[in-house]
């Protein structure tokens, strides 16, 4: 049971989550009306919101994720209150130092900071640290709060238990939840891809401070900072997916998910091979060993299969043909999981080497991590704060699909990110503040993406009023 | 039809079928009398085995057509030197170093393997041709330390355009260059 601190931690991190994620949408609305001519920012102003754009919803949806899974573990065991509480503190300094380090030092090097952009100081000289600071205390307050929650599970299940290994066997002689299953897979990756953050930043700081004396590897320095990128922003995700398997059927009033030896399986081959999917985003690097290249492919293909095709598989069993209550929150669940598999399908065209090459680094890009995060991950936690929402007030729980704030999210989501993707086709380049001559008969593309967005905006808005009195409910109750 | 297009068109097709089905499962969830999914071990079987073999197929048609293989076993007719910096690209026929930094106009021959050697003076930049018609053509990375060797061979004569493709700070959408193809 959710004690009423937890309730009222986690409630605060909802609200700093949904405040952080409207600025954030502002932010990217200003970047395609700029890109759409429709109004004219400075090209290091753009770059400067880009980075805090990309870094706050990775940021505020790895929260979000650890915060609902940290909820709904403890039906199952008791994890301390005090390290979310820790990690809410440290991860508003460290916001409030990147943020620093963006708008008032003018930082800009993207929200990858690839090596040795950050080195090529173009901003004021203390915003590289700053940034560089920030990111470890963002870093550090992440990995105790995940090593804090393995840790407890750890206590009651033994490490084969919690990746359900006895289910490979024909008599299991105990179930593990799917929440536990999938919860220990994302920690497992993201404790692993924090500790390449920590790495990566160690290798930073040892140049910043050797004044001249010792310089990176480029090479090996993008090879981390993908790794750790494209780690981040999967497992996250697979967060979002611990809350679907536990909460879908029984807001739908249908018999829990089970783990099975095929849900084991596909969690176990999603843990490997998410680790080495983020070598596609080296195609274009054509000195990195061929291998890698090759492995790219595969891990990407196959990391998409298990746990996709068996969730996806799960919840069309779970809905087809079968009387469904539906809620606002488990609709948001079902439209999770099309988003997310649309969005699947558009990065694997692109992790496609012989299509890579023509849609690497175009807006392609933009547009299908969109459609998983946008369309598909924040809808998983958007679920889950609706759902936790009812469960800390007894307000009366509203029953029944919001039409008019769903046709909203749809419509405004899939038109923000179908022009990224005809501009992706059209071969525009992403992370461009402004858009070369040969493509000035395509700036609709971008205006029209800003006005979508205003609309996904606006059902943004809806959901969050829909559950703020509920959030500060807590903070009255006794 | 070009290859961008057939993508496009690949990946709508794709999304709106997804929709569909996703549309169907929904409106089966409103009917009186339940009776679930019959026989979901066996559908799911398939579901597998068909998603896997569409996969494997896949890549075994386009790993091949990989960029690391094209015109490897031929050799170039003319050799380019590129060197990306923050935000021009110098372009030569003789290496760029920066000890000898220097740049002059290009013009390559159509219908012969031209091999560009790419790299960068100082942060990650990215080397992308692209057509008259605004096409992205082909591109490889501009990394500092290393050199990117990226064949090509030009079957339409004209004037070709160079973008960054790597974001490399505030003028990172100005930098291009261009070179002919006679
Ligand atoms: C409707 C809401 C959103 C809008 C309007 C928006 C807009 C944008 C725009 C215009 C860009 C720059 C595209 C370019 O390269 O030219 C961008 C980049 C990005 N966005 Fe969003 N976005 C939204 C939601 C999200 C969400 C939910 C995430 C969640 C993870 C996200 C993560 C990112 C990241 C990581 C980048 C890359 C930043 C970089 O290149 O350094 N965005 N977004
Ligand atoms: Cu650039």
């Amino acid at each position: 049971m959710a004690s009423i601190s937890l309730k009222r931690i986690t409630s605060t991190w909802i609200i700093t989550v949904m405040v952080l994620f409207v600025i954030a949408i502002l932010f990217g609305i200003t970047m395609r009306f700029n890109q759409g001519k429709l109004i004219q920012i400075s090209p290091t102003s753009f770059y400067s919101i880009m980075t805090v754009h990309g870094l706050t919803m990775i940021g505020i949806w790895s929260v979000a994720g650890l915060a609902a899974i940290h909820y709904l573990l403890s039906r199952y065991l008791s994890i301390p209150t005090s390290i979310s509480v820790f990690a809410f503190i440290f991860t508003v300094l460290g916001v409030v130092m990147l943020w620093s380090s963006a708008f008032i030092g003018e930082f800009h090097a993207g929200w990858t900071f690839l090596y040795p952009l950050p080195f090529k100081v173009a901003w004021k000289s203390w915003a590289t640290p700053l940034f560089l600071s920030g990111l470890a205390v963002l870093g550090v307050a992440w990995l105790v709060w995940s090593v804090g929650i393995l840790y407890q599970i750890l206590k009651k299940y033994t490490i084969t238990q919690t990746l359900g290994w006895q289910h490979f066997s024909t008599n299991p002689s105990i179930e593990t939840p799917p929440l536990i299953l999938i919860s220990t897979v994302s920690l497992i990756g993201i404790i692993v891809c924090l500790l390449s953050a920590v790495v990566l930043l160690v290798l930073f700081f040892a140049e910043y401070f050797s004044n001249g004396a010792y310089s990176n590897d480029p090479l090996l320095m993008k090879n981390i900072t993908y790794f750790f990128g494209h780690t981040i922003a999967n497992e996250t995700l697979y967060l979002g997916l611990a809350s679907l398997y536990e909460l879908m059927p029984e807001i739908s009033k249908k018999p829990k998910f089970k783990t099975t030896w095929y849900v084991a399986l596909a969690w176990n081959c999603t843990l490997v091979f998410i680790l080495t999917a983020f070598f596609h985003h080296l195609y274009m690097d054509f000195v990195q060993p061929l291998g890698f290249q090759m492995i790219g492919q595969l891990a990407s293909y196959f990391a998409s299969l298990p746990a996709a095709a068996v969730t996806a598989f799960s919840v069309a069993v779970l809905v087809y043909k079968n009387q469904i209550r539906w809620s606002l929150s488990n609709i948001l669940f079902f439209l999770g999981v099309m988003g997310w598999i649309i969005g699947g399908i558009g990065a694997l065209i692109d992790a496609t080497i012989s299509n890579n090459i023509i849609l690497h680094n175009t807006l392609w890009v933009p547009a299908h991590f969109h459609t998983y995060n946008a369309m598909g991950n924040v809808l998983f936690s958007l679920a889950f704060f609706v759902w936790v929402a009812n469960d800390f007030s007894d307000l009366p729980v509203d029953s029944g699909i919001p039409k008019f704030i769903i046709s909203l999210l749809v419509l405004g989501g899939f038109g923000f990110v179908l022009m990224f993707y005809l501009g992706g086709a059209m071969s525009i380049p992403r992370r461009f503040a402004l858009y070369p001559p040969e493509f000035n008969n395509l700036s609709w593309l971008a205006t029209l993406g800003g006005w979508f967005a205003v609309v996904y905006l606006i059902s943004i808005l809806f959901i969050f009023f829909t559950i703020l009195k509920k959030c500060l409910k807590v903070f009255s109750a006794s | 039809m070009k290859e961008h297009t057939l993508i496009l068109l690949l990946f709508l097709v794709i999304s709106i079928a997804i929709m569909g089905l996703f549309l169907v499962i929904f409106q089966s969830s409103k009917i009186e009398n339940e009776t679930g999914m019959q026989n979901p071990k066996k559908k799911r079987f398939f579901f597998f085995i068909i998603l896997a073999s569409i996969l494997l197929v896949l890549l075994s048609i386009t790993i091949p057509k990989s960029p690391y293989f094209q015109y490897a076993d031929n050799s170039p007719a003319k050799v380019v030197y590129i060197a990306a910096q923050q935000y021009v690209f110098l372009s030569s026929f003789q290496a760029i170093t920066l000890d000898n930094i220097n740049t002059e106009a290009i013009e390559v021959p159509a219908n012969e393997v031209i091999e560009f050697r790419v790299t960068s003076l100082d942060v990650n930049h990215g080397f992308a041709i692209y057509n008259d018609k605004a096409e992205l053509v082909t591109q490889t990375q501009a990394m500092p330390g290393y050199i990117n060797k990226l064949r090509w061979k030009f079957t339409e004569p004209g004037k070709y355009n160079i973008l960054c493709l790597e974001f490399c700070g505030g003028g990172h959408s100005f930098m291009r260059s261009s070179f002919t193809v006679k």
